[in-house]
């Protein structure tokens, strides 16, 4: 810029020298004169005409302003933060100790008392006209008082591949069934199902790795998901979970991933489909492979299905009134070097919208093992026993920034001395920044 | 294996006349902004709206089939303002179609087109309810703001198919012309409303009293989005008692309990506005929409 206008005024002051002794050679002062007296004439009448068209613009009636048709300048703020507060209140008619046990999701409410159950912090934006990014930190206070945090997801995917392509990066959770991807604060209960639990463990399977999906180009939504993670770690329990802890009896290896085969690989395939205009559904298989630390050469399978439908009647306030019906069945293959254990599960929920800010919702859950050890007792065993669980709740919305949900948990279950649990939950969010997403 | 191939490719092939399809495929988030397209763009556009015309916009959701309307889409329009902040963004995410992201010639946020009612002189905190930072959505209810999106709904298609830059002018020329002849018939028509005191159940009409002259002065909501309480209503009651004023208007997907509260309280007239095209079977054009105000203001006994 500056280098610029100091070339204009190097220009500008030639010209005037070149000028002015042109004027001196021409010794002619009276043309001079003249001709400026041309040019302020000349500027009037441009300044009339301007003025005059001016005033006939702001005479025309209903004419609109020149619209500017040129693309936003940014469009949305580069970065989007929002914090998310998860704290629930309420007890059970059993001990912390056997509460651990039956709310096994590391973002359950767990503790007869207060519950601080999750804080995200989640920020995302677009990276640069190729890559999309997300990172969800979770901040949560243990039973023993101690802060933790957790890097929750933090991945990229891309924005403009050809022939609908998408890859995703980073650390995420799998693309398995559809409750497994939601963040606690999207839940419609206040726990997470019993075999999610069970089958991905307490946060649920995530890891990191990569995925490439593809939009196919059928006449109706359908995408395809392929990828590939590490199978280690408390976030992949069926796979290469931690040394000494126990499955079925058999006490886990060190084992760690020695070649490809050693990844866990999950494909999923979800269609949707608006069977009228006001209702939709999303029907999903998916199933995953990888190893598993109970021998050196053992692999873990796990299958689901997943039905989504959600009916709004055309008219409707704020999203209100509707019904919507989840439900997801799973089943595990775990190969272990002498025999093979088998587990499986579902869940079904219903949630009715009946007027606005106001959800009623009703889930019921069954989930059981079999095989094992020799001389290990599966009735024992509460990640794998024969157990069943009734929730109703009802959740108020105040705003779409805010909710408060009492949920009444009945559990049947074999490991318990008493076979049965009662609990009763009062959970409040709130969340401050970025709009939450409305997904289907 | 040899019928996978053959599918793999039958698959392949008919999705090969998507690509070279000769018109422009326009998805508009409402049901307003998809049907100028359509008249703007005759047979040269298939223009088709993300959600129905008698929902809010705002509450939509990310479904499934909007992913796979926004993935084929040539253009994307869209009301702004934040209207679509809620769903948009986790679309657009989905859709991975690069033609019509922020920025790109497919992407027009037709709130930039038009002055923006309502924008906030002061900072904005949840506090105060659906506050819109960017200013009020509900612009398309006065039609000369019809007139400017039309216009850059015009440019845009001219952009992304210059070859028929001609027919899209001319037919926004046909456009203006209609509109213009409506607009005066429509003044004429709401003349008795002017200036007139009158109560809005959402901040949702700012445009349209602008355009003709209505004078909005309390709110049923006692901040947007909040429905009222009974102690809100009884300030309406007495508000409405010594102002006297005689009409309520309000969208027809919220809640009528609180209006007919009033009407029975004080009298006041309602009236139930067709707030977008679709919001009822017969609304189908932008002409149709203000034909349908008028008409409900009318039936209503407001003029």
């Amino acid at each position: 810029m500056l280098t610029r206008f100091t070339r204009y005024s190097r220009a500008a002051a030639a010209a005037c020298l070149l000028g002015y002794s042109g004027v001196l050679l021409a010794d002619d002062a009276e043309a001079m004169q003249q001709r400026l007296q041309q040019l302020e004439q000349e500027i009037k009448a441009l300044k009339q005409s301007i003025s005059a068209m001016q005033d006939a613009t702001q005479q025309q009636p209903h004419l609109p302003a020149p619209v500017s048709t040129a693309a936003p300048p940014g469009g949305h703020s580069p970065i989007q933060i929002g914090l998310s507060s998860l704290v629930t209140a309420g007890g059970s008619s059993v001990d912390n100790e056997a509460l651990e046990g039956l709310q096994a999701g590391a973002h359950d409410p767990n503790r007869n008392g207060f519950t601080v159950q999750n804080v995200e912090l989640t920020l995302s934006g677009a990276v640069d006209p190729y890559f999309d990014a997300q990172a969800s930190l979770i901040f949560q206070i243990d039973a023993g008082g101690e802060t933790k945090v957790e890097l929750e997801e933090a991945f990229f995917t891309t924005r403009g591949l050809p022939a609908g392509l998408q890859v995703k990066g980073g650390q995420y959770f799998t693309e398995f069934g559809r409750h497994n991807q939601q963040h606690p604060h999207s839940w419609a209960f206040v726990d997470q199902p019993l075999v999610l639990s069970r089958l991905f463990g307490g946060d649920g399977l995530r890891s990191q790795g990569a995925r490439i999906s593809w939009l196919t180009p059928l006449p109706w939504y359908s995408e395809l998901y392929v990828g590939a993670q590490n199978a280690s770690g408390e976030t992949a329990t069926s796979f290469l979970y931690e040394k000494d802890k126990t499955v079925g009896g058999h006490t886990l290896l060190d084992r760690d991933a020695r070649d490809l085969g050693d990844l866990l690989y999950s494909a999923r395939w979800l269609n949707g489909v608006d069977l009228s205009d006001t209702v939709s559904m999303n029907l999903g298989l998916s199933g995953l492979r990888g190893p598993n630390a109970s021998g050196l050469n053992t692999d873990t399978t796990i299958y689901g299905a997943d039905l989504y439908l959600k009916w709004q009647p055309s008219h409707s306030q704020r999203g209100f009134p509707f019904v919507s019906w989840h439900s997801e069945v799973l089943e595990r293959r775990y190969e272990t070097p002498d025999a093979k254990l088998k587990d499986w599960g579902g869940f079904t929920q219903a949630l009715w919208g009946f007027t606005p800010g106001w959800v009623v919702g009703l889930r019921m859950e069954y989930a059981e093992g079999s095989g094992g050890k020799a001389g290990y007792d599966i009735s024992t065993d509460a990640l794998r026993d024969n157990r069943t669980r009734l929730s109703p709740n009802l959740t108020w919305y105040p705003t779409e920034y805010s909710k408060l949900r009492l949920q009444y948990n009945r559990d049947w279950t074999e490991h318990l001395a008493e076979k049965d649990a009662h609990a009763l939950w009062l959970q409040f969010e709130y969340s401050l920044g970025a709009h939450a997403a409305h997904t289907f | 294996m040899q019928s996978i191939c053959k599918l793999v490719l039958a698959i392949a092939l008919s999705a090969l006349p998507l690509l070279s399809q000769a018109t422009l495929k326009v998805a508009a988030t409402t049901q307003d902004l998809a049907a100028i397209a359509q008249e703007l763009g005759g047979d040269r556009v298939e223009a088709i709206s993300l959600t129905l015309g008698t929902r809010d916009p705002h509450y939509a959701e990310a479904k499934p089939s909007m992913i796979r309307e926004v993935h084929d889409a040539d253009l994307l329009l869209l009301v702004g303002a934040d209207l679509e902040i809620g769903w948009l963004p986790p679309l657009l995410q989905a859709a991975r179609n690069p033609r019509v992201l922020p920025g790109s010639a497919g992407y027009l946020d037709l709130s930039r087109t038009v002055p923006l009612l309502g924008v906030p002189s002061a900072p904005v905190a949840r506090a105060m309810g659906d506050v819109h930072a960017q200013g009020n959505p509900h612009y398309w209810l006065n039609p000369a703001n019809g007139l400017r999106m039309a216009q850059a709904i015009a440019a845009r298609l001219a952009a992304l198919d210059g070859a028929h830059a001609a027919d899209y002018q001319a037919r926004l020329t046909n456009f203006e012309q209609r509109l213009q002849a409506k607009i005066t018939a429509w003044q004429a028509a709401l003349a008795p409303l002017k200036g007139k005191p009158v109560i809005a159940y959402h901040d949702s009409f700012p445009y349209l009293a602008d355009a003709f002259g209505l004078h909005i002065v309390a709110h049923v909501e006692p901040v947007p989005g909040i429905a009222p309480g009974p102690a809100h209503l009884q300030k309406l009651v007495a508000r409405i008692k010594s102002e006297q004023v005689g009409l309520l208007i309000m969208e027809p997907y919220y809640e009528r309990r609180s209006a007919n509260y009033l009407a029975e309280q004080t009298g006041i007239k309602i009236a139930v506005l067709p707030q977008s095209v679709g919001s009822a079977p017969q609304i189908m054009t932008y002409f149709d929409l203000f034909d349908a105000i008028v008409a409900a203001l009318q039936k209503a006994g407001a003029l």
